[in-house]
């Protein structure tokens, strides 16, 4: 039970009780706008009924030919909003957007290999892990330097321009490439 | 450009791109003496803040009227380097002129405008462009740009119609339908709506493609509820939502709230009191939409929470509507929802705001609360925190004794100890699970506070919440209360040791610098040469810069892309930041503290009252975030954040205020006056804002109070507020008498330019002329004669040290104590500011001032006694807090905690420790720079 509706340059006003938590990262005015700019259709916001922002994914669409996608460049929710799937209603919104508006071939995303709580959300909903990237994070800076933090999975979902499942294979978990490799 | 040209000018480029500005100048002059490249020589002038020689040479190229690319891109940069934004688009304007079928210049051109906001040349732009390039997307520029003035504040009403009609009508002239792509739909939709034309706006929507569009575009689909609504047509709406929760299971909360609408609307949309037959007809439509609302909370059990809450509100409804409903409806519908929501974190907030509840309701739900309490599982801890926060939100007055919420501290301190056994594995990136429940003896203790004025329960409060902030690292919550809470108690340090924690940037400087921010002149040790302050002001600041130098990039770009849907809200955003009011907070502060960390020199005074009457005309935006506080407070209490202010926030009034207290000031110590202003400004003036309050001349709203402003002020910043007026009525007049005349001034400015080879100053010739008419007749009137000093001003300064002293003997709060010794600094600083000028035995005696400047000692050395017995006793106190004896009080202040177990005395002991440390470390600084500040002036 939230509001779905678009995010709005204005949510900057409003989103700290969602960024002030450790795993959101606040960017400078460019990037929102950036994104507001040319892909407002893949960035929304879940809003509680009382107002106050709930979550809010951040997307866009990029990549040539059959690499032509929809990707998921943040997906937040706040800690008191947590467990009312309100990321798998976000998520269902950019992939229809990525689908019908755009015609992406499938959506991708970056996670923590260290995240499983997400891994395995994303994994529910339909995403497979296509390769593994060296090095694709920053160290958390909390005293664990470990590989497993710093990599990320690219985990990704076919959409109906790829009935085929071209998008996506099984062993993605065993496909090393390193940061460089990736956009 | 030729190749061998291009070689030549690539190292300049390359050295600006690396930011090697000295340089880029260099391999300019080696180019310049084959090719001028004046542009490229301003660009990296500009960069090393060589302000004057870089607006010599923009100058030189400017009356050139370039039409180069190149060119026109540095000067670009050079010119918004300078603030001279009007310049780029008049030179724009005349490159595209000179070049009419240059598209790329005609884009360059509209962009121009576009950044400033110049809607109606922006219009004509776009207009010309379409006519000769023939693309549709030249004429949506151009609507929107029509769109964007009719929405603009300056524009006069009746004009607004005539340009959306003109918008309309353009609309239809385009080559291909609206609907081509959602954003052009969005701007059709928005002139419809406009101008009410919402069944032409309906015949759109209903439109298969409509329809369509409205499906993945949540921004189309937004206006397109907002147009709905404003027709009428909530029935039809609610028909829609019936069918969207039903079959296509949207859980949209939107649809839930079209269809409560609807359900009520025979009633909601009439002033009328309803027949007998509406409401029989209205209770028919209820029982319609309950069975939908039950059959979707059916349906989906535990996985969405809409069906039973959309239930509870309404029942809300219907009874607010009068219509028949059983009392205990509501409050078995929120059990049901506790019973099933009850573990989710976001019950509490859920569930608000249906529990007015009195009376039997009362009990009954208290009891099913308290038989919820359980402390098993992860799970059960959850639902613990909801009941205990629900059953706080419902305590009447009569169970807010101090006895009772002392037990209530007890019983939070209990629960939580027991609860920290299901966070023990988390790794420290986690939240503690149990972390609310220290938030909720943070709110009994200062509840406790409130209710007997003994600052133990604050201190307990402290104790209890570093505990738990240190378990759980990351709850910025936990350190939300602290920051509150150590300002009551005296230590801003650690106030702003847990700010810098919670990792504030970019954006969020803006709405939360606040924490630290407010009234920080009272904390800052700015006179002892400490600028912590200071910076955090200026830190906090960086964030307008990045606004003014991008988001209008972002405007335009978003032409370019043709995303109408966003600009309104880039340009509200850009608005917002600009004319934020916690951003001229901050300036205020930060001049309040200049003024006692440095001299009383011209620069400052210069400098200081130019940028505080830029700031004089704005329109603010109140953009700091209270909400972001926690707040678990009984409904009959004020909310936790009014009850930790340490005063009431400063508003716009406050600020009004205070800006009106600095420029009477500093204008009056000022040797500037408006014409030399003109003369010496480089970049663009503010657009002047169209209140009409802002027409009357700038002298006669300084000395205007308005009761806005008086609400403002704490008790003692009235005192202040008066004093101030008193001081300058009192002194303006010889200053106005010994101020060198304008000529005088223009002069001096020329000949210390002059000293910089071969650079006048850009304005000298329109200052020379001046001269012969502003000239030296003001010295041939008598001086004013000399009065005797106001009484309101000695007796500020008596006021002030009763006001001290009945604090000091009573239990009041350092933060009061600290505001009274700030206040009465402040009004010393003021003194001596405006009576810098009077100083020098030359202008006594040239002016035979003698007895002003006797009065002007008596009053110094009054006041400067009176602070000079405020540091001594400060020091004093610093003494005392930290010593072992202050840090046993503290602990043994803090003895509710320990009773209830699981907090060692040692960890008590340490934040008694810090906590008085930093207590001592304000009062001892604060009471050597009252000192210094006396000594500075005297």
């Amino acid at each position: 039970m939230s509001v779905l509706r678009p995010f709005r340059a204005t949510d900057m006003f409003k989103f700290n009780n969602i960024n002030l938590d450790i795993w959101t990262e606040t960017y400078g005015i460019s990037f929102y706008l950036t994104y507001l700019s040319r892909w407002p259709d893949l960035c929304c916001v879940q809003e509680a009924p009382n107002g106050h922002m709930m979550g809010y994914v951040i997307g866009k669409a990029e990549g040539h030919g059959q690499d032509w996608h929809g990707h998921v460049t943040a997906l937040t929710v706040a800690p008191e909003y947590r467990r009312l799937s309100l990321a798998r209603k976000m998520m269902s919104l950019l992939e229809m957007v990525s689908d019908e508006t755009y015609k992406g071939f499938f959506v991708d995303l970056y996670v923590r290999c260290t995240n499983s709580v997400a891994i395995s959300m994303y994994e529910g909903l339909g995403y497979s892990v296509y390769r593994r990237v060296r090095e694709y994070y920053g160290s958390l800076g909390l005293g664990r330097a470990s590989k497993d933090e710093e990599d990320a999975f690219d985990m990704r979902k076919p959409l109906s321009r790829d009935p085929h499942r071209r998008s996506v294979r099984a062993n993605g978990r065993e496909f090393v490439v390193s940061a460089h490799d990736v956009s | 450009m030729s190749t061998a040209l291009d070689r030549q000018i690539r190292p300049i480029y390359d050295a600006l791109d690396t930011q090697s500005n000295k340089s880029a100048v260099l391999a300019c002059n080696k180019v310049l003496k084959k090719q001028p490249n004046n542009a490229l020589k301003a660009l990296a002038l500009v960069r090393l803040q060589k302000v004057e020689e870089s607006l010599l040479l923009a100058d030189e190229v400017l009356a050139k009227k370039p039409t180069d690319d190149g060119v026109l891109t540095a000067m670009m940069h050079v010119l918004r380097g300078l603030g001279r934004h009007s310049d780029i688009v008049a030179m724009f304007e005349t490159a595209y002129k000179q070049h009419p079928q240059n598209e790329d210049l005609g884009t360059q051109t509209f962009f121009a405008n576009v950044r400033v906001g110049n809607w109606k040349a922006a219009q004509q732009v776009a207009t010309k462009m379409h006519k000769q390039f023939q693309d549709d997307r030249y004429l949506y520029w151009s609507i929107f740009s029509a769109v964007l003035q009719a929405n603009d504040m300056a524009t006069p009403e009746a004009l607004r119609p005539v340009l959306l009609k003109l918008a309309l009508r353009l609309i239809s002239s385009g080559n291909t339908p609206s609907y081509f792509n959602p954003d052009r739909f969005y701007v059709h939709l928005l002139i419809l709506r406009e101008l009410e034309m919402y069944d032409d706006a309906a015949t759109l929507l209903n439109h298969e493609i409509g329809q369509k569009i409205c499906e993945t575009s949540l921004v189309c689909d937004e206006i397109r509820r907002d147009i709905m609504k404003l027709k009428g047509a909530c029935k039809q709406e609610g028909e829609q939502a019936k069918v969207k929760i039903l079959e296509k299971k949207d859980r949209n909360w939107l649809e839930f709230l079209s269809l409560l609408d609807a359900t009520f609307w025979d009633i909601a949309s009439t002033s009328e009191p309803a027949s007998e037959d509406v409401k029989a007809a209205v209770t028919e439509e209820i029982a319609k939409t309950r069975k939908v609302f039950s059959e979707a909370a059916t349906v989906d059990g535990l996985k969405d929470r809409s069906g039973l809450l959309a239930l509870l509100e309404l029942e809300k409804r219907t009874k607010s509507h009068g219509l028949w409903t059983d009392a205990c409806e509501i409050r078995m519908m929120a059990e049901n929802y506790f019973s099933q929501f009850g573990d989710k974190a976001c019950c509490y907030e859920d569930l608000l705001p249906y529990l007015a509840f009195e009376g039997e309701e009362l009990e009954q739900w208290t009891s099913f609360l308290n038989s919820r309490k359980s402390f098993d599982t992860p799970d059960t801890l959850q639902r613990s925190i909801n009941v205990y926060k629900l059953l706080r939100y419902n305590l009447t007055s009569a169970e807010l004794t101090p006895e009772l919420e002392l037990a209530r501290a007890q019983e939070y301190i209990k629960v939580y100890l027991d609860g920290l056994k299901f966070g023990v594995n988390l790794p420290d990136t986690e939240l503690q699970p149990a972390d609310d429940f220290a938030i909720l003896v943070g709110h009994a203790y200062v509840s406790l506070w409130k209710l007997t004025g003994e600052e133990s329960h604050l201190q307990s409060a402290a104790a209890t919440l570093e505990y738990a902030s240190a378990r759980s690292k990351q709850s910025y919550r936990i350190r939300l209360l602290l920051i509150r809470i150590y300002h009551l108690l005296g230590a801003p340090a650690l106030a702003l040791d847990h700010y810098r924690l919670m990792n504030v940037k970019q954006v969020q400087t803006d709405t939360l610098s606040h924490l630290i921010l407010s009234r920080a002149a009272m904390w800052s040790l700015a006179p002892l040469g400490d600028i912590t302050y200071m910076s955090e002001c200026m830190e906090a600041s960086q964030i307008y810069m990045s606004n003014s130098t991008e988001t209008a990039e972002f405007i335009a770009r978003a032409f370019s892309t043709e995303r109408y849907s966003q600009i309104i809200d880039f340009i509200e955003f850009e608005d917002r930041l600009d004319n934020s009011l916690q951003r001229d907070l901050m300036k205020v502060e930060h001049v309040r503290m200049r003024v006692a960390h440095e001299p009383l020199n011209a620069e400052l005074v210069d400098m200081e009252l130019i940028e505080l009457k830029f700031i004089f005309d704005r329109i603010h935006h109140d953009n700091r975030d209270f909400e972001v506080i926690p707040n678990y407070q009984p409904r009959c209490q004020p909310s936790f954040n009014e009850q930790t202010l340490p005063l009431k926030p400063p508003g716009a009034g406050w600020l009004s205020a205070y800006l009106k207290v600095y420029i009477r000031a500093f204008q009056e110590a000022s040797d500037l006056d408006e014409t030399v202003e003109d003369k010496l400004l480089i970049g663009d003036r503010p657009k002047p804002s169209n209140d009409p309050e802002n027409q009357l001349p700038l002298r006669e709203r300084l000395v205007k109070k308005r009761q806005e402003e008086i609400d403002d002020l704490s008790e003692d910043e009235k005192l202040f507020y008066e004093y101030t007026l008193a001081l300058s009525e009192w002194v303006g007049p010889y200053h106005d008498y010994v101020r060198p005349p304008p000529s005088a001034l223009l002069a001096e400015a020329a000949k210390s330019n002059d000293l910089k080879p071969g650079h006048p100053l850009k304005s000298m010739a329109a200052a020379a002329n001046g001269s012969a008419t502003n000239g030296h007749s003001k010295k041939d009137e008598e001086p004013p004669a000399v009065k005797e000093s106001p009484e309101l001003i000695p007796k500020f300064f008596d006021d002030m040290k009763s006001r001290f002293d009945a604090v000091i003997s009573g239990t009041a709060l350092p933060s009061e104590l600290l505001h009274i010794v700030a206040t009465t600094q402040e009004a010393y600083l003021l003194f001596a500011l405006e009576t810098v000028r009077f100083k020098p035995n030359s202008i006594i005696k040239q002016y035979k001032f003698g007895q002003l400047a006797q009065s002007f000692k008596d009053l110094r050395v009054k006041a400067s006694s009176i602070l000079n017995e405020m540091s001594t006793v400060l020091a004093k106190l610093g003494e005392e807090v930290a010593t072992p004896d202050g840090r046993k009080a503290f602990v043994q202040a803090s003895s509710s905690i320990q009773d209830s177990s699981g907090f060692d005395h040692d960890f008590v002991l340490g934040v008694a420790k810090k906590t008085t440390d930093a207590r001592k470390q304000t009062y001892e600084g604060i009471a050597k720079g009252l000192a210094k500040v006396v000594k500075n002036h005297s």
